[in-house]
């Protein structure tokens, strides 16, 4: 035990004090800010958009109250669009058009919008800047609210009574849980992903630094004194849980100084503007639990198959070839976690998430959606644990041979008559 | 032969009659890499208290032994018994080891390197501490404690590495090429240290190709070619029992008087010649020829081969 203490002493000790963990453990959260700080930023000081544009209104009739639309179309407090003018039944369609154009060319004019004689036919925004679609939403909700307008007060309805006629419902989503229920804004979605991408991503550095780790040992020749000392599974144990321990540290880090951002930033926005309903995002203990569980298991097997492959190369560029053999599972459970997503009772769903080799991303994705029932969950977990156990095994057997064979990168084939050697 | 002291290091176990167990005993091991033999049918006991020199061309197998002894690779065939057991866990503890391939880890400052080596064998890490600064010092690294090894030379980086393979105090060291990279200096350096074990009571394991090394402090040598234990004993019954046959001579002029019929084998040097003689021949005969001959003798010695030429006579090659 002692020397196990003394790996993983040694491991974590080295990598928390190098510059590089210092710097990216601190630049992390600081990037992560001032990146939300940048993006608030330009939002609420985006330069504002005034699109000026003259409405061709070839139907007749249409013009003034597209105009009167548009004119009281509001973001964020401001006029949105100017019409400069309303041109109603051309006679010379064509040559208003081609003037149109040459204002625009010569950029006194941004768009011009034409409304069809037929309104079968579409309507038509000429514009120099198609790419702009955040305000196509206004403009066909303000030339549709005219036509529908003109209709409906050509069957004789009242101007007064038509925006009472024509306004639609909001739909509120609901989300049922043991907890309660608490009205969905896309969170648990937001929450789901952001689990999935966060788990596979740190499954995969962290199996990839560990594997990193034994390939030192193993390219600076340090492994044959190490090997006369310990055994290869108390040097395999200790620097796993010695990695483990580094990247702990630095998670931990990162979630504690997110975290308090997040909850500043909330205070704040509720300070200022304490009718906006900040969609709460209520994270229960079991979840946290779960993940950290899930996490943890995950971690363990896969460094252990990246580890095995790291004691089998004998440089970075072999262990980068083999490197898939751990890789694969991670990554086929990025292409099938939206079977979970979509539906996480589903039985593909329920079986996905029990093998051990999935198990670390999909179970707590399950979790965060619809928590499973607690049987299903400790299948997984006492799974997992054996899947680990059985990892860490041949994972010892590959790193007996490998740690000191050196040259030609041994093929799969090979591989696993490594793990019949006593 | 035995110091005193020597025994106490390890209680000789019942059934020896009191005579103390051999640090290494090897016998009849073999080791074959994909069907070539490279270590075949080797025998070999190393009395505690000894210094042994491996000696052996390239590629004889003398690393691939070391390595067995280590446990590090495993015979195919044969028994390895380090002080009278079994090679174990425990049994490695009680030897410094220095591989052929020197490795530390480079980002770590030196002297956390070696505590950390030494903490693994057991060491208290205050101790291991303290004494790395005193070794540290003795091999004037004192100042490089705390660099990274990966800023220090080559021949710095072996005395590390030297350094903790004896630090915590084995009773068995396996050393294999201690010299290699090493100045005049610090070979000595290193030489004394052995010794200095040695009279501690330590028994040490030497491979090497430095001759005059292996000579100046060897108790007993063993040959390795081609995977065979070719010779193995006391270095100076070994010598003795080859009798003063070489002639050392120095001179200027005619070496004509080489080719008399008393010389087996010639092997010029810079201010003369070895002269290795036939059996039975007459030393005195050669000098004779060689005054005759008219060449001006400045040095003219009768002795035991070097151990050169005894590795040379039974491997065939340099």
């Amino acid at each position: 035990m002692r020397k196990i203490w003394l790996i993983i002493k040694r491991e974590y000790l080295t990598r928390v004090k190098t510059k590089a963990f210092v710097i990216s453990t601190l630049i992390v959260p600081v990037l992560g800010i001032g990146f939300v700080l940048l993006i608030a930023f330009l939002v609420s000081h985006a330069p504002q958009q005034n699109l000026r544009l003259v409405i061709v209104d070839k139907a007749g009739g249409l013009a003034a109250p597209v105009k009167q639309n548009l004119e009281a179309a509001l973001a964020g407090g401001k006029r949105e669009f100017t019409v400069a003018d309303t041109v109603e039944r051309p006679t010379a369609a064509s040559d208003v058009e081609r003037e149109l154009r040459n204002r625009i060319n010569r950029g006194a004019l941004d768009a011009y919008l034409v409304i069809p004689a037929e309104l079968a036919e579409p309507v038509e925004l000429h514009t120099k800047n198609p790419g702009n679609f955040t305000l196509l939403e206004p403009l066909t909700l303000a030339v549709n609210k005219a036509v529908i307008g003109a209709r409906l007060s050509a069957r004789g309805i009242h101007v007064d009574d038509i925006d009472e006629i024509s306004r639609g419902v909001d739909l509120e989503v609901i989300k049922v849980s043991q907890s309660g229920e608490s009205v969905e804004k896309g969170q648990t979605l937001a929450l789901a992903i952001t689990l999935v991408v966060l788990l596979y991503m740190s499954l995969l550095m962290y199996g990839i630094i560990t594997m990193r780790s034994v390939l030192e040992e193993k390219t600076t020749r340090t492994m044959e004194v190490l090997i006369s000392s310990v055994r290869p599974l108390q040097l395999l144990t200790g620097k796993i849980l010695g990695v483990a321990g580094a990247a702990f540290t630095q998670f931990f880090i990162w979630v504690i100084s997110l975290g308090l951002f997040a909850s500043y930033g909330a205070a704040m926005a509720a300070l200022l503007n304490p009718t906006s309903s900040f969609p709460s995002l209520h994270v229960p203990l079991s979840l946290l639990v779960g993940v950290v569980c899930f996490f943890f298991g995950g971690y363990f097997m896969y460094s252990a198959m990246f580890a095995a492959i790291g004691s089998a190369c004998s440089s970075e560029q072999d262990a980068h070839q083999l490197q898939w053999l751990a890789m694969t599972p991670l990554v086929f459970t990025m292409v099938i976690y939206s079977v979970v997503l979509n539906d996480p009772t589903s039985k593909a769903a329920v079986v996905l998430s029990e093998i051990p080799l999935f198990a670390p991303v999909l179970m707590p994705l399950r979790m965060s959606l619809q928590m499973p029932p607690v049987p299903q969950i400790i299948l997984s977990l006492v799974l997992l644990l054996g899947a680990i156990l059985g990892a860490i095994w041949a994972s010892a057997k590959v790193y007996r041979v490998g740690v000191l064979m050196y040259g030609k990168r041994p093929t799969l084939p090979e591989l696993l008559r490594w793990l019949r050697y006593s | 032969m035995l110091r005193p002291g020597v025994c106490s290091r390890r209680e000789p176990r019942a059934g020896t009659q009191g005579e103390t167990v051999d640090a290494i005993a090897l016998e009849n091991v073999t080791k074959s890499y994909d069907g070539v033999e490279a270590v075949s049918h080797i025998s070999l006991r190393v009395r505690q208290g000894a210094i042994l020199g491996l000696l052996g061309p390239n590629g004889a197998g003398k690393t691939s032994t070391i390595r067995m002894v280590m446990n590090i690779l495993v015979p195919d065939e044969g028994s390895i018994r380090i002080f009278d057991r079994p090679i174990s866990d425990d049994a490695r503890q009680s030897i410094g080891y220095l591989p052929e391939e020197r490795g530390l880890y480079p980002r770590m400052p030196v002297q956390s390197v070696i505590v950390f080596l030494a903490a693994l064998r057991g060491m208290p890490e205050a101790e291991a501490e303290r004494r790395a600064r005193e070794w540290l010092d003795r091999f004037e690294l004192g100042d490089w404690a705390e660099k990274k090894v990966q800023d220090l030379s080559k021949g710095m980086q072996q005395k590390v590495q030297f350094i903790s393979a004896v630090l915590h105090k084995p009773p068995l060291v396996i050393l294999d090429e201690p010299f290699s990279g090493l100045d005049p200096v610090n070979a000595a350096t290193v030489k004394n240290i052995m010794l200095e074990m040695r009279d501690e009571g330590s028994t040490v394991v030497l491979s090497t190709h430095r001759m005059e090394q292996v000579e100046k402090m060897c108790d007993s040598i063993c040959l390795i070619d081609k995977g065979r234990n070719v010779l193995d004993g006391d270095l100076r019954s070994i010598k003795q029992s080859y009798g003063k046959n070489t002639i050392e001579i120095e001179f200027t002029g005619s070496d004509s008087f080489l080719n008399h019929p008393a010389v087996a084998s010639v092997n010029r040097l810079g201010l003369g010649a070895e002269a290795k003689l036939k059996a039975g021949a007459d030393p005195q005969q050669v000098l004779r020829a060689a005054v005759e001959s008219g060449a001006l003798i400045t040095r003219f010695e009768l002795r035991e081969p070097s151990l050169t030429d005894i590795f040379i006579e039974k491997t065939g090659h340099a």
